[in-house]
């Protein structure tokens, strides 16, 4: 799950870093924000916790075993940004004392696995307990959807990652995207049953230990008031689209390239999206132009971007307009 | 000799080498072999044994072997296997370059530098936390391990396998969280008010 140095270009991995930089910005001032004196050996604890539990073998053939990524688990105990911080360092130690994974594309890692982990992981449980309510079975039924969606989401994001890595001429994306797609819903399976089965034990054992969801709802509308559920819902939302995405990008990377082909056969393509300069040299279509490189991943970016911009500008209108209904929540956490 | 240069020139000294591995283009094999050699003048220069790294490298290549292979058995043509040798080739130098960084570097020295570099407080608050209940809860996890192994007679059923297996993170889980709270108390024991305070570092490390 690991992306090493050397799979990701300079620029992506540059990319990735800043966007996931601000996110374990944010939760830190979070968690500086919300600091018991007790939340440091707690999310020091938690992460030496999911570092050691990664070193539960989870067998599946006889030479190939899985394991925990634990962004979910965390997540649900000690809440999003102590999980999402603890999950950060456990990847910045397994650079740093086994050189797993890598430096420039550690912040690819952060981001699928910590960022996408622990608030993507957080909301999309919430969002489902809103439904099957926040008794024992609501919770394990969150984790498991939530820890599924959150590696399917990841999935989607590092195949973009790749597709704008290396140069898309010539290269045929479909059938790369499709065996990461079908690996990571395998290693999301997985993920699912394990926090599952480990979330429901804990329950069972010393239910006072999950984070209970009421008390982090109110803890959430205390802190930004009526926007935190419309919040949560915006970003349970984004993953699931990003894990739906996920299961589309090998199609959407042969639709393109059906598209590039519809599009010459009615001799548009010739005109403005590839940049070909039309009926100069009947060979020209061979040779890849910079421009052309952009028109054939612009269909991912459209799926994947597309979204995203879609969701950042709900959550814009969102932030504007005033909060429909009253939150009960809120009211009670403003005592 | 590498251990004694002082622990920023080691870091930077390791991205400079890392930037260098992933960005030069495979197709320039001159320069690819300069890089090799340089990392591997590191690795000598720091007697770091040959064994070792080939060991490691033994455990990295087969997933970054997998995730490198999708791509030429996608398409036909040399593109796919130029881009399979570059991920390779790109993978291999910057794992053997942060295995220099890792041998030459111990983490005390590298949370002493991180924080010269004024990485948060809070982190790495919780990073020297983490670092030091890591071996803790390693040591608890092959004690339930054994025991648990102790207690199974013949093998068990693949569903059983994961339902145990994730029974015992559970309940590491529970006694890391019981032992974090007992930690937390004998900080509290001994004055901790939530903000951390550090030794301040020799300027020279040590001889």
């Amino acid at each position: 799950m690991h992306i090493q140095d050397g799979v990701l270009s300079p620029v992506v991995c540059a990319a990735t870093g800043a966007i996931a930089l601000g996110a374990v910005s944010y939760s830190v001032h979070r968690l500086k924000q919300s600091v018991a004196d007790r939340t440091i050996p707690l999310t020091g604890m938690m992460a030496a916790l999911v570092f050691a539990g990664q070193m539960v073998n989870f067998p599946i053939g006889a030479p190939v075993s899985g394991h925990l990524l634990g962004g979910v688990l965390a997540a649900a105990v000690v809440g999003p940004w102590a999980g999402c911080v603890a999950m950060t360092l456990v990847l910045f130690v397994q650079w740093a004392l086994f050189s797993d994974g890598g430096l420039f594309s550690l912040g690819a890692n952060v981001l699928h696995m910590a960022v996408i982990g622990s608030w993507g992981g957080h909301a999309v449980r919430l969002f489902v307990q809103r439904f099957i309510g926040d008794s024992h079975k609501g919770i394990v039924i969150g984790s498991v959807i939530a820890a599924w969606a959150s590696v399917m989401a990841a999935a989607a994001l590092f195949c973009l990652e790749f597709r704008m890595s290396w140069p898309p001429s010539e290269i045929d994306f479909s059938k790369v995207f499709t065996l990461m797609v079908s690996f990571h819903s395998l290693i999301g399976l997985g993920e699912a049953l394990i926090t599952g089965i480990a979330i429901s034990f804990v329950l069972n054992q010393r239910p006072e230990l999950v984070a209970d969801a009421a008390s982090v709802r109110q803890a959430d509308a205390s802190c930004v008031g009526h926007g935190s559920a419309i919040t949560s819902t915006l970003v349970a939302g984004l993953v699931f689209a990003l894990a739906v995405a996920a299961f589309l990008s090998p199609f959407a990377s042969s639709f393109d390239d059906g598209l590039e082909s519809a599009l010459s056969q009615m001799g548009i393509a010739d005109f403005n999206l590839t940049g070909r300069v039309p009926g100069v040299l009947e060979g020209y279509e061979k040779v890849p132009v910079p421009i052309a490189a952009w028109q054939t991943f612009a269909v991912s970016i459209a799926g994947i971007g597309g979204t995203l911009a879609v969701f950042v500008l709900a959550w814009l209108l969102g932030k504007a307009l005033p909060a429909a209904t009253p939150n009960l929540n809120s009211e009670a956490a403003g005592e | 000799m590498c251990h004694r240069w002082p622990p920023l020139a080691k870091l930077f000294a390791a991205i400079a080498m890392i930037l260098a591995a992933t960005c030069v283009p495979i197709a320039h094999g001159p320069l690819v072999g300069i890089v090799a050699c340089v990392i591997f003048f590191a690795h000598t220069l720091a007697r770091i044994p040959l064994a070792y790294v080939a060991r490691r490298l033994l455990f990295f290549w087969p997933p970054l072997f997998l995730m490198a292979i999708s791509l030429p058995l996608s398409q036909a043509g040399q593109k796919g296997w130029l881009m399979f040798m570059t991920i390779l080739v790109r993978g291999t130098l910057s794992f053997s370059t942060a295995l220099w960084l890792v041998n030459v570097m111990p983490f005390d020295q590298l949370l002493a530098t991180l924080r010269r570099l004024r990485v948060p407080d809070v982190l790495l608050a919780i990073l020297s936390l983490m670092y030091r209940f890591l071996f803790v809860l390693w040591d608890e996890l092959d004690r339930m391990r054994t025991a648990r192994a102790a207690r199974l007679f013949r093998k068990p059923s693949l569903w059983a396998t994961w339902r145990s297996a994730a029974h015992l993170l559970g309940r590491l889980l529970i006694r890391a969280l019981d032992r974090a709270d007992r930690i937390h108390g004998a900080m509290l024991a001994r004055g901790w008010d939530g903000r951390s305070r550090w030794i301040e570092q020799p300027r020279e490390d040590r001889p």
